[in-house]
């Protein structure tokens, strides 16, 4: 009986999956996209004035959460700075190697030479990091929720004492 | 036996394709049991040739103008079901940021052992695209409307291009960037 309900459900779970028109006789597809159907959606709302619900300003931060948001910022910041380079590279009339040793002449003392590597080396290592966390969640490893908060604590450890150990080359 | 089956139908519960939730095992023994009871009703093979016509989807958001009396399921489908082969754009997109990942991720160590031109035009264009690619996905979260996205992603491929253009500029005629990052270090 037990065995006669299992291949059953299985079958309907096959079917389910394969003969998608003909099972759902009456499912409908509709005419647009998932895309369009968010366009529609965003579009009625703006149009319509509708005040958001406090979402981010009232839920408790977590970690994961912070550290999600953080992998963000860390890299539009990091693209910033790149696309800033660029440009001074192409605008600027002098060569880099100048404008190093202009910047070294104007500095204010060892601590703020080690203070501006690790500022430039925490996010690097901090993105990195969390990178590899998600690449690890790309491949569906580590979605349990103690899992989830043990590799963030991996990642901050590791993005701190990456960050000092570059600070002090 | 027509009403008896009417009667099935109308027990039937919510039915979503892919569901894997405790909901959807609960609704897969349930259109079991009623298979069983048709089963026993009417023998075995109507049961194996037919396909689960016992299971009728119920979400409904609203009524649907073609049958009034009769609740049909909503569905996204995509192109590729009902019109010859879809697009799987998306689907490489997303594969492709992930192998940039891992191609920059790799390239990090090769820039700090062999700081050779070849790493820094290389670094340069994945540094690019990896950022292009993460801006992209940026834009697509917070900016909505048609017109809005256009010139978003517009002003992303020209920061982009602008970005690619300065890096390979600052890799010919400057020292490059392996051999800048080693000359910020080595204050």
């Amino acid at each position: 009986m037990a065995l006669l309900l299992r291949t059953v459900a299985r079958q309907g779970l096959c079917l389910s999956r394969s003969q998608f028109g003909v099972l759902y006789r009456h499912a409908v597809p509709m005419g647009t996209t998932a895309k369009e159907e968010m366009n529609k959606f965003w579009a009625k709302n703006t149009q319509l004035n509708r005040p958001v619900s406090p979402h981010v300003s009232i839920y408790k931060w977590s970690i994961p959460m912070m550290m999600s948001i953080s992998h963000r910022g860390t890299g539009v910041a990091l693209s910033s700075g790149i696309s800033a380079f660029a440009l001074a590279a192409l605008v600027l009339p002098e060569s880099y190697p100048y404008y190093l040793d202009l910047i070294h002449s104007m500095t204010f003392g060892p601590q703020f030479l080690a203070f501006s590597k690790f500022a430039l080396a925490f996010p690097v290592a901090y993105h990195t990091f969390n990178g590899i966390r998600h690449l690890a969640w790309d491949l569906g490893k580590g979605f349990k929720i103690p899992e989830v908060y043990r590799s963030g604590y991996i990642v901050i450890a590791l993005t701190v004492l990456t960050s000092i150990g570059l600070a002090a080359m | 036996m027509k009403r008896f089956i009417s009667s099935h139908r109308s027990r039937a519960a919510l039915v979503h394709p892919g569901d894997s939730s405790h909901l959807g095992l609960v609704v897969r023994i349930m259109a079991a049991l009623v298979r069983i009871r048709s089963v026993c009703c009417r023998g075995v093979s109507p049961l194996l040739f037919r396909s689960c016509s016992l299971i009728r989807p119920l979400a409904v958001q609203k009524k649907d103008r073609d049958c009034p009396y009769l609740i049909s399921a909503k569905i996204h489908a995509t192109p590729s079901s009902y019109a010859g082969s879809g697009s799987k754009a998306a689907s490489l997109h997303w594969t492709g940021e992930r192998i940039l990942s891992i191609v920059l991720l790799g390239l990090a160590p090769v820039a700090y052992f062999y700081p050779v031109p070849a790493v820094d035009y290389s670094l340069a264009a994945a540094l690019t695209l990896h950022g292009h690619w993460g801006l992209g996905q940026v834009v697509t979260d917070y900016v909505h409307g048609d017109f809005k996205i256009k010139m978003a992603n517009a002003g992303l491929f020209l920061l982009s291009t602008v970005t690619f253009a300065g890096l390979c500029y600052f890799n010919y005629h400057d020292v490059g960037i392996c051999k800048a990052v080693a000359l910020l270090w080595s204050k």
